[in-house]
């Protein structure tokens, strides 16, 4: 059987093809449009997953869209009724979007695939979320977990999932419902700090570090609980559900303070800098708070052991570590795409395993569905700008790579298919030594032109972990796709000042050899020339655009960045002393 | 033409505040121009042009960093709340201002024409500004010291063109033209059609809504807190949209 999972419109559209129960191949349409976090439809993921599987439109047996667009519209509807007059700005707005596109998403894909209406089907948001979580983890039953900004109306939802010879159930049994929210208190506060919302979420975790929590007091006003252990939040401090132009309300800026400008730097040696950086700390002490209470009742409810996580919450992985710390799940299982991207290839699943009925089938344990790179093609790039390259085999590659690393230079790494979801996991990724703060300060500065207060992640052997960072009982496993903070060990903090946050952290990514070989046997490599075999890594691209896909668009990032070396496939290509666009002179 | 709109481009970069958010829309614009040639060079088969559009991309994302400085230092004595971007900038440099540019593999003689006009009017565009604001010399230097590069990507992009495309470049150019005519006359169709579209449902909203929107704050304050059970049954179905 053959079912597209399509996800579109609100952030990262993507499309996944899932057959005979597997998937052949997931992407997300901004690695292949560049355009960062790119909403449209997904019409060149949807071809590439086709052109993947050798498919015409028609073959397809269904098309599975990731959430119920007339129930989105009721809940807008709703709440806009529910904010009248105040939501009088917002009401045009909201429905020349709905209007436009959204809400006909049956007649928008049969007309853009050219495929039957009855071949459509729709699965709720969270459904999507959680099935994402659930069916892509190394798991017979488990307890169930998503939370993000708003799916229809649900919020967060909660319950069980089992699969296996007699079938697959997913029982999401409670949820909280719009406008009662974790992800839009983190979003709102998102906003506050001047970062983009729906993007800059992980920049308000990586600011908290700086900060104290201590306007928690404040934070738990706009989000008391309730007394069957959910929450709610108070309305008086948020906008969100009744403009769009802005989150928080004059009543939210009377108790936290200005808010920051999107352009204006975040200097933590000010006041108004550490203040910003308190207000992260209180909310991700807040969010972290809720979610443990609400995962540990849940494991009490369930009796499980194992739990999945998904929705765009689970991207925050301060909050994972303290769930699988403080809940007494035994593993926590985050998929390698929990955001909407992720939704594709859940509504594909929900659709296979639930609404057909078909058998279960345990799913490779990685998230490389996206395109593969060619090394000619970087060989034959490389060999028109006159730069030094070379194809080697794979032995000479890690050996070379290892001393490139260790002599302090920079290297693109590129191989196989590209990851699926916001992390790079060990095929578009940059790799460097780990061990200087000025090698965090040198990427920042000439490669990923970010602020410096942002983190950068290692990647270590998992049977080593546990050497060098204090990893719960399945911290190792959560670590797999970069999706848990732990401490350093304090004896290693200062051998691996460029990847250890300023509170003693790091997302780490554990790597076994089952996962990416080359790069399990690269970071051995290099282990045994520094003494320690941790790589700092991460993703290739260059703020304002997504992870690079192909080889063009990695030697475009090496060529506009301080990166020293890209590796293809087994093409190696090296930066002579100027690799810099030509001058004027020269061209012209 | 230009000297009639003088009066209004001093007008409109007279006020430091306003002169900022300028600065710093422009320096969007810039960025996003810079990713588009960056697609460029990954998507051209002829070598010399993915250099040259790699050149071009740096250049703009330093012209970015310029713009944001400036505007960063011209709106230091504003409170953030007080200052928010226009949505559209409907006196953005004509670079990728008024119209998107269309960046598609094998089509390197289009894209040319269509960069050397967008150039050509982003170096009127800075001229203007140059001269418009007046006392305020380094918004002035900005503008003179990005014009420097403005005039290599106007010369590059006409000498390329003429390289890639030696017989059709003449018509190749009159075609951006036409088309940037177009696009323009698209946005500003939308725009007005937007515009109606507003007015309708706003009064929409007043007229129709008011009854509905007791009826549902009503039912909402029925609405219980915290968790809601849902039925196994209730989402079974994946047919229906609803």
């Amino acid at each position: 059987m053959k079912i597209l999972g399509l996800s579109a419109h609100y952030h990262d559209s993507a499309a996944a093809l899932l057959i005979d129960g597997l998937p052949v191949a997931a992407v997300q349409e901004e690695r292949l449009s560049r355009r960062k976090n790119d909403a449209a439809f997904p019409i060149a993921a949807i071809e590439h997953c086709l052109d993947t599987a050798g498919l015409e439109p028609d073959d397809l047996d269904a098309v599975v869209f990731y959430e119920r667009p007339m129930l989105k519209f009721d809940r807008v509807l709703t709440t806009l009724l529910r904010t009248f007059p105040r939501s009088f700005s917002a009401f045009p707005h909201a429905m020349k979007n709905m209007l436009g596109e959204k809400a006909w998403m049956r007649g928008v894909i049969g007309s853009r695939l050219g495929i039957s209406g009855r071949k459509i089907l729709f699965t709720e948001h969270h459904q999507s979320h959680a099935a994402a979580a659930f069916l892509t983890a190394p798991t017979r039953s488990a307890a169930i977990l998503t939370a993000d900004g708003v799916g229809e109306w649900a919020t967060l939802t909660a319950g069980t999932g089992r699969r296996g010879p007699e079938g697959t159930t997913i029982a999401l049994d409670r949820e909280i419902r719009f406008p009662h929210s974790l992800g839009m208190l983190y979003s709102t506060f998102t906003a506050y700090l001047g970062f983009a919302v729906n993007e800059g979420e992980y920049k308000v975790m990586g600011l908290a570090a700086y900060g104290r929590p201590n306007m928690a007091d404040e934070v738990r006003k706009l989000i008391p609980r309730t007394p069957d252990g959910a929450f709610r939040l108070n309305l008086d401090y948020f906008e969100f559900h009744s403009t769009a132009k802005r989150s928080f309300s004059d009543k939210f800026i009377e108790l936290f303070g200005p808010p920051r400008g999107p352009y204006a730097p975040i200097d933590l040696a000010s006041a108004e800098g550490r203040r910003f950086a308190d207000c992260a700390a209180s909310v991700q002490l807040v969010l972290e708070d809720i979610l443990v209470d609400i995962a540990r009742d849940l494991h009490r409810r369930t009796g499980l052991a194992d739990l999945c996580f998904g929705g765009g919450v689970a991207l925050n992985g301060v909050a994972n570590a303290r769930i699988l710390r403080e809940s007494g799940f035994e593993r926590l299982f985050v998929p390698t795409s929990p955001g909407d991207a992720g939704c594709a290839l859940g509504a594909a699943l929900f659709a296979d395993r639930i609404h057909f009925g078909n058998p279960d089938r345990d799913l490779p344990d990685h998230g490389f569905w996206g395109p593969e790179v060619d090394g000619a093609a970087l060989a034959r790039i490389a060999g028109e700008d006159e730069l030094p390259f070379a194809t080697v085999d794979d032995a000479a590659l890690i050996a070379a790579s290892a001393d490139d690393l260790h002599a302090g230079r920079i290297i693109a790494w590129m191989e196989g298919g590209c990851e699926f979801g916001p992390r790079a996991l060990g095929h578009r990724s940059l790799l460097a030594a780990p061990h200087d703060a000025a090698m965090r300060d040198r990427l920042n500065r000439d490669i990923k032109y970010r602020e410096e207060f942002r983190p950068f992640a290692p990647i270590v052997p998992e049977e080593l972990a546990d050497l060098y960072f204090e990893l719960p009982p399945g911290g190792a496993r959560l670590a797999r796709f970069m999706s848990g903070v732990f401490p350093v060990r304090p004896e290693w903090r200062e051998r691996l000042a460029a990847v250890t946050h300023v509170d003693g952290t790091a997302r780490l990514q554990t790597l076994s050899r089952d996962f990416a070989p080359r790069l399990y046997d690269l970071l051995h490599a290099y282990g045994e020339r520094s003494g320690i075999p941790i790589l700092l890594n991460t993703s290739l691209n260059i703020a304002g655009e997504p992870i690079v896909c192909n080889a063009a668009e990695g030697y475009s990032t090496f060529c506009r960045s301080g990166i020293d070396v890209l590796v293809a496939g087994n093409v190696r290509v090296e930066k002579r002393a100027r690799t810099e666009a030509p001058r004027e002179e020269e061209l012209v | 033409m230009q000297v009639l709109l003088k009066p209004l481009q001093r007008w409109v970069w007279r006020d430091a505040a306003r002169r900022g958010l300028r600065l710093l829309r422009f320096a969007e614009v810039e960025a996003d121009g810079g990713r588009d040639l960056v697609r460029a060079s990954e998507l051209t088969e002829d070598a010399r042009l993915r250099r040259l559009y790699l050149r071009h991309a740096s250049d703009e994302r330093r012209h970015a960093d310029i713009f944001r400085q400036r505007g960063m230092e011209l709106l230091h004595a504003y409170p953030p709340g007080d200052l928010s971007l226009p949505e559209n900038d409907w006196l953005a440099p004509g670079e990728r201002g008024l119209d998107d540019v269309n960046v598609e593999s094998g089509r390197d003689g289009p894209l040319l024409a269509f960069l050397h006009l967008s150039e050509r009017q982003a170096a009127r565009d800075f001229s203007v500004y140059a001269d418009a604001v007046g006392g305020d010399g380094r918004t002035r230097a900005v503008f003179e010291r990005i014009l420097r590069d403005e005039e290599f990507h106007m010369n590059y992009t006409r000498s390329e063109l003429a390289r890639v495309s030696p017989r059709k470049q003449g018509a190749l150019l009159w075609k951006a033209r036409l088309g940037r005519l177009w696009k323009a006359y698209l946005r500003f169709a939308v725009a007005l059609a937007g515009l109606i579209g507003t007015v309708v449902l706003t009064l929409q909203y007043f007229l129709l809504l008011p009854l509905f929107a007791w009826i549902s704050r009503r039912a909402a304050k029925r609405e219980p807190e915290g968790w809601r059970m849902i039925s196994p049954e209730s989402a079974r179905d994946l047919r229906g949209q609803y």
